[in-house]
């Protein structure tokens, strides 16, 4: 059975809470065991590595970090590809925005996800070496982890088996 | 009255980082300021740490740097364990090493150069980008760019577990030794990035060189720098990525310095200013003497041009074709620094050539790939040249081999003060009269861009994108005035 749905965790593990997207993918492979159409990586890259791994899926679900001016660690945002802004000032070849790869993927001709979903949770340090995260986001990491799981499950129902 | 204008974060650069450029009463520029975030406390989270873990943390340090940093670490730890690595091992670490410069150039030179000299310098900002890019050069060279990627990616992935943090990094070898199928498949790669490489410089001789106007930006004095230049050199003189010896020439090219990387701390100082949280680097016996170029400065540059400066040839035979026609046409030393986009994808060239002859090394499928042969000294230092630059990585342990001490020297750091300089320089050119326009604006960066900076960090929370945000402030920090892009 192919995997049809892909979850990326990003961030970088050792830089507090920027691994915050990486510890929520690892909560949710470890919940998602028995999912074999779903497929859950941890990865520490932007765009033009996003469009390598997402290339052949049909959804992906993106799970990052936010810094926001409201500053309330832990909150959950839903993010659309539209909101990340225009493809005017892509911040680097390493780094593109998702809206970019996904543009310059299909481009090139590459099957692009048709659906992409990105939770993004607050956080408060990302520039301090250090494998913990702050405690409140600490906390909301299973919270988001069983959120995603639930909307998954809710979307699931609408793939059945054979169309996998 | 004096006006701020702040670049932040500035666009198309690797990581996140400022620029601020005061003006005077006039409207002129008056000085201009390169920072960085500042990462905190990587040497605290190493200690106490196994020697043999640093290879495998490093790599994360960088989103863009990971094979370099990686390398080097391995490298020190070689050391700590007072090992050298097999012929055979070396062999495929080069591979590696290899595939990482030719994957890092292309994709500067396409996506961050691509834009500024393809699409133009003041083009429509829409479409100055890789977008932009490929419309210019057509759907099949993007692709192309892409496959080399991909290629060059997958090599990395074969040696060192994956790309782009790779995992591999064995004091005295390599984990894992190359099959004669995978020789094939890298033979091939290797085959495809010599062609490409040298379409790309028939490219940029076609798109930029023979263009006047881009002609005379890189020959012109906004875009000069005069300083020192440090990079590793082979027993020939000639550019070597792994190992070497560190040469430093002066503003009129005569060698001043050629060392061991070992003696680093004699040769390099680092330097401490208040407005930036990197550590500024200076040639220490010539004494800190501040941002300053020419004959009296004691800065250096590394990187491309540095390495095309500092060298005395090639080390494979069409690379030297290259290097000698841009030595008939700029000289040496060259201090243009948009000619860092040219050394850049002629280094491309020597990479491929060399992974070319090490697809067709006997030696590669050797399984002879670890000498364990171990006189554990508790003190490393490992010196590559990564794509940007001069990269040291200097590491001390205690008896158990936990690690006590940790310096890195970075390129970006050897390169800070006279990027500063350099987008001084620049703005000074297209800022006059206060008058700032988006056009002229990117010019200054280009300034920058062409060092291909990383600014020290894999952080990448959303949204992912850089905005552009300029303010102009009077004398005591009032804004007057605010230009958002891309937010």
């Amino acid at each position: 059975m192919s995997k049809k749905t892909l979850v990326i965790g990003l961030g970088n593990p050792i830089l507090s809470d920027d691994g915050a997207g990486i510890y929520v993918a690892r909560e949710i492979k470890k919940r998602c065991k028995g999912l074999s159409h779903i497929a859950v990586i941890e990865a520490s890259l932007g765009g033009i590595g996003l469009l390598d791994v997402m290339a052949g899926y049909e959804r992906v679900i993106i799970v990052d970090s936010i810094k926001t001016e409201e500053n309330t660690p832990g909150k959950v945002y839903r993010l659309r590809v539209e909101d990340l802004g225009d493809t005017t000032y892509p911040c680097g070849p390493h780094f593109l925005d998702i809206r970019t790869a996904v543009e310059l993927g299909t481009k090139f001709g590459y099957s692009m996800p048709g659906t992409i979903d990105i939770y993004a949770i607050e956080i408060t340090d990302n520039t301090t070496f250090s494998e913990n995260l702050t405690p409140e986001v600490e906390k909301g990491i299973p919270l988001l982890a069983e959120q995603i799981i639930e909307d998954l499950k809710e979307k699931d129902e609408l793939l059945t088996p054979s169309s996998l | 009255m004096a006006k701020k204008i702040t670049i932040n974060p500035v666009t198309r650069l690797e990581g996140h980082g400022k620029i601020d450029i005061f003006l005077n009463d006039q409207g002129d520029v008056a000085d201009a300021y390169f920072q960085v975030t500042e990462l905190r406390g990587f040497e605290r989270f190493c200690i106490g740490r196994p020697a043999e873990e640093m290879p495998r943390i490093v790599p994360n340090i960088c989103g863009v740097c990971p094979t370099p940093h990686n390398m080097a670490s391995t490298k020190a730890l070689d050391d700590i364990y007072g090992v050298e690595p097999t012929p055979a091992a070396k062999l495929i670490r080069k591979l590696q090493y290899n595939a990482n410069f030719i994957e890092d150039h292309y994709i500067h030179f396409f996506f961050l150069a691509g834009p500024d000299f393809v699409v133009g310098p003041q083009a429509n900002p829409a479409e100055r980008n890789i977008l932009g890019v490929i419309s210019k050069v057509g759907i099949d060279i993007g692709e192309k760019v892409i496959e080399v990627r991909r290629r060059t990616r997958d090599i990395i992935k074969l040696v060192a577990s994956k790309p782009p943090h790779p995992e591999g990094g064995l004091p005295g070898g390599v984990s894992r030794a190359i099959s004669e199928e995978e020789r094939r498949s890298i033979r091939e790669t290797a085959n495809m990035s010599v062609e490409f490489a040298q379409f790309a410089l028939q490219f940029f001789k076609d798109a930029v060189l023979k263009n006047k106007e881009y002609l005379d930006l890189i020959l012109g004095d906004a875009y000069n720098l005069k300083t020192y230049y440090m990079a590793l050199v082979d027993e020939t003189k000639k550019m070597n990525f792994y190992e070497g010896t560190l040469r430093v020439i002066d503003p009129n090219g005569k060698e001043v310095a050629f060392f061991d990387p070992h003696n680093y701390t004699e040769y390099i100082g680092e330097w401490v200013e208040p407005w930036t949280y990197i550590r500024l680097t200076y040639l220490r016996k010539l004494g800190w003497k501040g941002l300053i170029e020419g004959n009296d400065t004691s800065l250096y540059r590394v990187g491309p041009l540095a390495r095309y400066n500092v060298v005395e040839g090639m080390a494979t035979p069409l690379a030297e074709k290259e290097y000698e026609e841009m030595v008939r046409t700029l000289g040496k030393p060259a201090h243009h620094t948009l000619a860092y986009h040219w050394a850049r994808l002629i280094e491309a060239l020597q990479a491929a050539e060399d992974l070319q002859r090490i697809a067709n090394d006997p030696l590669l499928t050797s399984k002879d790939i670890r000498n364990m042969n171990f006189n554990f000294t508790g003190k490393g230092v490992g010196c590559v040249e990564a794509c940007r630059g001069v990269l040291i990585h200097h590491y001390e342990t205690d008896e158990k081999g936990l690690i006590s001490k940790v310096n890195l020297i970075v390129a970006t750091q050897h390169n800070a003060a006279p990027i500063g300089l350099s987008v001084k320089k620049a703005a000074q050119h297209f800022i006059k009269g206060g008058k700032v326009q988006e056009g002229l604006l990117n010019m200054v960066e280009m300034a920058f861009r062409a060092y291909d900076p990383c600014l020290g960090c894999a952080t990448h929370s959303l949204p992912g994108e850089m905005p552009l945000e300029i303010k102009i402030r009077d004398c005591k920090g009032n804004t007057i005035k605010t230009v958002r892009r891309g937010i």
